[in-house]
């Protein structure tokens, strides 16, 4: 395609998303925008997993804590006086700092036993949430100090925060997987024990994409206060860990729109495991049922799509037939 | 201090791996240019280049990068010191393309040395693609790629950062007589030009007697000859070791 063209049609797509994300609040319900907002939160968590698990092929299963680390520090901080932003950029490094506490062992561990350090860290932190009352009120909960601008609905106001955010994620991420540090980790990923050879400390490379991750859960969980409004250390639970790895390997755990495939599949199953006809018809699925009914799906992704939703169009494109070419003797 | 041609000198190595002392006490050096080293399966050619890489530490001995110790140090300092390497089996990235893979080469160094800049790494990336005749698979993932040329990418991966020294191990393995002359003359064309010293292992007894001034032979984790190839071929214990008669007429 020619250049000139190429950009145009990549512009005259930005323009019409910015410009449908700009006024869906004005024309989509109110649910609608909940849940369009959810879908932008989870992308951004996911996009963390995709750095740590995709790229970098590190096992991390703290990822629901960490984003839990984001909402309570955020609201907690905002709730306190601190203007939202502030908040929840101190609140997302404070993650990325627990982050890259949870990736030390990983110069070690791999595998499984990464796997349990992790989820181990990840169960520490759900458990301070539990117990830490003065900082977050424990099981009884604690509200969140609405964002608020002039002229602006505090739920369309979250919508544009989280889409924004999305936004720079996407583009930051995508810049730096074309980067020099996206090759070294990919190179950590795939031929680790080599990377000493090239002058690349895998270790310091793991511990960058730990902190990454953590870093833009700890900012999706910022986000996902001010959605959600009332914090209780059970919507950080196993639960929500489950919900994540579905989404990233639903999506495709090594690009970065399987990320947001993967959040859009994830809410929608939700959503219809929730709905009237499907409780009454399977009434198992309402409630705990659904992380059930999310286990077995990933299950069946890693086994049949394990390169997720987003590698789809490349995997229809590879069966296309060829057209048929004329041998010498014809 | 050694001579000012030896980039690597090996002091009296040792290497165990539980009660195993796959090294016994080896000393050698390196100098501008390709030595070769050789031996039957088994001698320790791969661990000497771990423990050269620091990918093994040894239990006595030392290695020295010029003058600079390396014992020690983990593999990824050894390399900021400019020591490069290759594996027997290729260890690309298969996602990322020739000239990330390449590219690869120099990014663990960026940021260390700041002489390194970005421009600098474009233009020898390009240089070494252009010279190693890879220009056209250059935008193709590694994955796609035949493994001879595979093996030239690994070889311009580890030219990349301009190292001191670069092991090779078997880079000629598994490679027909055309793709070997493909890879090879131009990196004899590179080592020339740059002035790099080269430690290659290779089983191709041709091509060592063809490319290197001077052989180690390793046979059972000693050293048993080292010296210019005409003389350390004909030696009766290398041909006993490792040669046999017929090779032996090679050298």
């Amino acid at each position: 395609m020619n250049p000139a063209v190429r950009y145009g049609a990549i512009g005259f797509g930005v323009l019409a998303l910015g410009a449908g994300v700009f006024f869906a609040p004005a024309y989509l319900n109110a649910y609608l925008m909940y849940l369009l907002t959810w879908i932008a939160i989870y992308a951004i968590a996911g996009t963390g997993l995709t750095v740590l698990m995709g790229w970098t092929g590190q096992i991390a299963l703290a990822h629901a804590g960490l984003f839990g680390v984001g909402a309570y520090a955020t609201a907690y901080l905002a709730g306190h006086g601190w203007p939202w932003p502030l908040a929840a950029l101190t609140s997302s490094t404070a993650s990325a700092g627990l982050g890259a506490l949870v990736g030390l062992p990983a110069a070690r561990l791999r595998g499984f036993y990464l796997a349990i350090a992790t989820l181990a860290f990840g169960e520490l932190l759900h458990q301070a949430f539990v117990q830490l009352t003065p900082l977050s009120r424990g099981p009884q909960g604690m509200a969140v100090v609405p964002i608020q601008l002039d002229g602006i609905d505090t739920p369309s106001l979250v919508w544009y925060l989280a889409m924004v955010i999305l936004a720079a994620v996407m583009v930051t991420l995508t810049a730096l997987g074309r980067s020099r540090i996206g090759r070294c980790l990919k190179a950590v990923r795939d031929i680790e024990p080599a990377t000493g050879s090239l002058g690349i400390s895998a270790m310091r490379y793991k511990l960058l994409a730990f902190a990454i991750s953590a870093f833009l859960a700890g900012l999706a969980g910022a986000v996902f206060g001010q959605l959600i409004t009332f914090l209780t250390p059970d919507l950080f639970d196993l639960p929500l860990l489950v919900i994540f790895l579905v989404q990233l390997f639903v999506g495709g755990v090594n690009r970065l729109s399987g990320a947001l495939i993967g959040a859009i599949f994830v809410i929608a199953v939700r959503e219809l495991l929730q709905s009237h006809v499907v409780s009454s018809l399977v009434p198992a699925l309402v409630g705990s049922g659904q992380t059930l009914a999310f286990g077995l799906t990933l299950i069946l992704v890693v086994r049949y799509l394990p390169s997720g939703l987003a590698s789809l169009p490349a995997r229809l494109r590879s069966r296309r037939p060829r057209p048929a070419t004329l041998s010498p003797m014809e | 201090m050694p001579p000012a041609d030896v980039r690597l000198t090996v002091e009296d190595l040792v290497v165990g791996f539980g009660g195993n002392t796959v090294l016994q006490g080896v000393s050698f050096s390196v100098a501008r240019g390709f030595t070769g080293l050789i031996g039957p399966n088994g001698a320790g050619k791969t661990t000497l280049l771990n423990a050269i890489s620091g990918y093994v530490s040894p239990t006595r001995g030392r290695v020295l990068l010029g003058d600079r110790p390396l014992t020690s140090l983990r593999p990824h300092r050894i390399a900021r010191r400019g020591l490069g390497r290759t594996f027997q089996t290729p260890r690309l990235v298969p996602e990322l393309t020739v000239w990330e893979n390449v590219m690869l080469g120099l990014d663990g160094h960026i940021g260390w040395d700041r002489k390194r800049s970005h421009v600098v790494s474009l233009v020898r990336v390009e240089e070494l693609l252009r010279q190693l005749d890879l220009n056209d698979w250059r935008d193709h993932p590694a994955a796609s790629l035949p493994f001879s040329s595979q093996k030239v990418v690994e070889v311009a991966r580890a030219l990349a950062a301009d190292p001191l020294v670069v092991l090779l191990d078997e880079p000629a393995a598994g490679l027909g007589p055309a793709e070997v002359e493909r890879l090879i003359e131009p990196l004899k064309r590179r080592v020339e030009e740059r002035g790099l010293a080269v430690l290659i292992v290779e089983h191709d007894i041709e091509l060592v007697t063809r490319l290197c001034s001077r052989i180690v032979v390793l046979d059972f984790g000693q050293l048993i000859a080292d010296g210019a190839p005409a003389q350390v071929l004909r030696l009766p214990h290398v041909v006993n070791a490792y040669l046999g008669a017929g090779v032996a007429a090679v050298g």
